[in-house]
């Protein structure tokens, strides 16, 4: 029994130095915090298929959607901090925050951002209902006839999103929420409300089926797919600056060497042929840059959106 | 002469070996799936939907939809047999199908839920290979305005599902409507009636309310109950199987309308099988002549359902591969499947990737068919489960149906919920309370909501906005007109039992 014991106790303080070489010595579970069959699900099940391969393990993927995706950040939360639980999110995991005022965790100490598997531009469309082509004929157009812009639901980052456009570029407008960017994008087909702004990866299929009009990429500069799309910066909306993407993360309080070791092998699984196809047909870019710029970018967004969200008076007490 | 060639095009690909094998595969889970309490489609697509990288996207797609539909069919089985739903979509099936199975005419009620489901699902293929342009952009023409028309129609037609008491009914539809309000608010983003439990955020499932209510208040009911009662070999020969002719003649114009229903609302994105299935079943009992069988055993409350949701199950492949928009989470995997391969359905599927869209409807075909010679043979053996004594049998759905609610979201929270409404199903029981009505709130109810906050904001707070469009105005004022009707009728009916009826059975009557 004591043999067992102190065998035990061996193994807690050996794994604390061996821990980022040995790693993985058994299965790792990837949650992914939606339901299957969206982009985001898509890419983390390829990265899960890459990382076994590469460490010849197997990697499980976990689909535990809800509360736009903070309940499986909450379960992720809660998991030990040894690289055997991981999480893929999006841009949500800034935006969620900043609506949900009750998490039973911290979004900032009780998750490790280790790295960007993936990213994109935003793109807002225009649906059947809105006549110009490009966002300064947009805004004027606003001011006639004010524009619905429809999100993928409350604290979304497309809500997130519509909601900097507006301020920033001066439209008339106001957000109407629905169920999904599915449904959002159907009442653009359907004249029935004006804009949406999502990543490429939930739009471009619509913009290339001719079913939604491609308004304008947010951000500076615009976007190697659609070359003839204006940036919003060219229209003087000059200050935003956001990108959409996949993060891979982790329970907070890590061991900084596994953090190193995730984030290289990740990079590793991303530059891969068979993964680097998976992003072109979701209309992204491989992600890049350390776990610290990840956490940095991560916590700056999730400053914007809480600002954001006190200035549009965004959550309704 | 297109439609030949394409059909024949997609019958070129759906009759290889490989695709075949997948079908039946398919079709063979989902029944299986279906019959089970608990597991539903999602849950069992989710499952398999990682095989899909491995597969052809055709074969995939195949494979996928055969356990979709597939569940449409086995759905109905335990709800007959047992009173407990095998899916939420075949809840309303218990209300006819338990008392058909207690007359000792399970295996005719089986028999006709499989003819039921056959037409209903040949019903939406039909509409799905003829008419899928015109649906989609008759389904895009829907705005929220005119999808809160049709709800409220649809609540309206459907609040007659249960017998008995309609102050009862009525109060346990706006108590299943108070039940969908817990969550956050869809327009302002305040969590309602979650008490800071983000489990609760999300709302409770409507599958494990369903499991609850339904599945364990019976089990509840059948153990306090079943004191002492032995459970009897029924003859289950080939004979007692079979409807007689007078099923049929009853069943044809039930089945024709219900396939109607269930396409229009398997094609609107959002709403889906549930829906339809009440609806069918609320439009069949206030045409029927005599309303009052429904309830207590009438072929028509089985076959409409059954005709609805199959219908419905095949039409929601109309916005899936014609928009690219998913109106379920099952129909997000199925667009997932066509992704995983660089497919992006739209409106180019069509002419684009013909193969895979022939290719599936005619698959469809095949599916169905092979569900009929599937499921025709193993009603013999569905029926000889009700001789499995009680004991073993509840213990074991208990344990589907708390694994089946686990599944879809891995929340033990899930677990819990079912707990719960099974405890409240079975108080309801012990007053007399329906649990469909409650059920039929929770489906609409967020539906109506959700829409009606929506159109309010789009028209920019004016009420009149919503009236004044032709689609959402025209189904309103239909809806007006069912509900006078109906009130006028009651009234006519209730002064004829008044001149007829002694004192004594008012009092009954006002129960």
């Amino acid at each position: 029994m004591k043999l067992i014991k102190l065998a035990a106790m061996a193994t807690v303080l050996a794994t604390g130095a061996a821990q980022a070489q040995d790693f993985p010595s058994s299965p790792v579970t990837i949650i992914i915090p939606y339901g299957g069959g969206g982009s985001t699900d898509l890419i983390a099940r390829a990265l899960a298929n890459e990382l076994g391969q590469m460490w010849d393990q197997s990697v499980i993927v976990e689909n535990r959607p809800g509360a736009g995706s903070m309940i499986g950040t909450a379960f992720l939360a809660q998991a030990k901090p040894d690289g055997y639980t991981l999480l893929v999110n999006t841009p949500a995991h800034a935006t969620a925050p900043a609506v949900q005022k009750t998490l039973p965790f911290d979004p900032k100490a009780d998750i490790t951002p280790i790295g960007m598997v993936a990213t994109s531009p935003y793109l807002a469309v225009a649906g059947t209902a809105v006549q110009s082509t490009d966002l300064a004929g947009f805004v004027a157009e606003s001011k006639e006839r004010p524009m619905f812009f429809a999100t993928a639901g409350v604290g979304t980052s497309s809500h997130f999103a519509a909601e900097l456009l507006i301020q920033q570029a001066g439209i008339d407008g106001e957000v109407v929420h629905f169920a999904g960017g599915g449904e959002a994008q159907t009442n653009l087909m359907g004249g029935h409300a004006d804009v949406y702004i999502s990543n490429t990866a939930s739009v471009m299929p619509y913009v290339n089926n001719g079913q939604v009009k491609a308004l304008t990429i947010l951000g500076a500069s615009r976007y190697d797919a659609l070359p003839d799309v204006p940036a919003s910066g060219e229209s003087g909306a000059n200050a935003i600056d956001i990108n959409s993407w996949v993060g891979l993360f982790a329970p907070g309080k890590m061991d900084p060497a596994l953090v190193e070791k995730l984030n290289a092998d990740m990079h590793k699984a991303v530059a891969s042929e068979t993964f680097k196809k998976v992003l072109a047909d979701n209309f992204v870019l491989p992600g890049s840059g350390s776990a610290a710029d990840f956490k940095a970018q991560v916590e700056a967004e999730m400053e914007l959106w809480s600002t954001l969200a006190t200035e549009r008076n965004i959550i309704a007490e | 002469m297109e439609i030949a060639s394409n059909l024949l095009l997609g019958l070129s690909v759906a009759l290889t070996p490989e695709n075949l094998l997948y079908c039946l595969f398919g079709v063979f889970v989902g029944t299986l799936i279906g019959v089970l309490p608990g597991i539903g489609a999602l849950a069992a697509i989710s499952m398999l939907f990682p095989l899909t990288f491995h597969l052809e996207p055709t074969t995939a797609l195949i494979m996928l939809a055969g356990i979709y539909y597939g569940t449409a069919y086995g759905g109905s089985t335990a709800s007959i047999l047992l009173n407990i739903p095998g899916t939420t979509s075949s809840a309303v099936t218990c209300l006819d199908g338990y008392p058909m199975a207690q007359q000792g005419r399970a295996g005719v009620a089986l028999a006709m839920t499989a003819f039921a489901s056959f037409f209903g699902g040949v019903f939406g293929i039909l509409v799905l290979s003829a008419f899928t342009p015109l649906v989609a952009a008759w389904a895009l023409s829907f705005g929220s305005a005119e999808y809160f028309a049709l709800m409220v129609l649809g609540l309206v037609a459907a609040s007659t599902v249960s017998d008995g008491s309609p102050v009862k009914g009525l109060a346990m539809v706006v108590l299943g409507m108070l039940l969908a309000t817990i969550g956050m608010d869809p327009q302002s983003g305040v969590a309602r009636y979650t008490f800071g439990s983000l489990s609760l955020l999300d709302g409770l499932s409507i599958s494990a309310l369903a499991m609850g209510l339904f599945g364990v208040a019976e089990i509840i009911t059948s153990v306090r109950a079943n004191t002492g009662r032995t459970i009897q070999a029924r003859d289950v020969s080939l004979r007692s199987l079979m409807p007689t002719r007078d099923d049929f003649r009853r069943s044809w114009m039930p089945a024709l309308r219900a396939s109607t229903i269930g396409s229009l609302f398997g094609a609107l994105p959002g709403t889906g099988p549930t829906v339809a299935s009440f609806v069918s079943y609320g439009v069949e009992k206030r045409i029927a002549k005599d309303p009052s069988r429904f309830g207590k055993g009438a072929v028509e409350g089985v076959v409409a359902p059954e005709a609805a949701n199959n219908a419905a199950d095949q039409t929601a492949f109309i916005p899936t591969l014609s928009l690219g928009v998913p109106g379920s989470a099952t129909m997000a995997l199925m667009i997932g499947a066509m992704m995983v391969h660089g497919i992006h359905p739209g409106p180019n599927l069509v002419t684009e990737e013909p193969e895979l869209f022939w290719g599936l409807v005619m698959s469809f075909w095949i599916g169905n068919l092979m569900l009929v010679i599937l499921n025709l043979p193993l009603i013999g053996l569905w029926v000889r489960l009700l001789t499995v004594p009680y004991k073993i049998l509840y213990p074991a759905i208990l344990m589907l149906v708390c694994i089946g609610a686990y599944s879809v979201h891995y929340k033990a929270f899930d677990v819990m919920v079912v707990l719960g409404f099974g405890a409240l199903g079975y108080l309801m029981r012990i007053f007399s309370m329906p649990a469909a009505p409650l059920l039929l709130g929770f489906v609409l109810g967020p539906l109506i909501e959700q829409h009606f906050r929506r159109a309010m904001v789009l028209a920019r707070g004016d009420f009149s906005a919503v009236i004044e469009r032709p689609i959402s105005g025209t189904v309103l004022l239909i809806t007006l007109l069912v509900l006078v009707w109906s009130l006028w009728s009651s009234f006519r009916k209730r002064r004829q039992t008044l001149a007829a009826a002694t004192p004594g059975s008012r009092i009954e009557d006002e129960d």
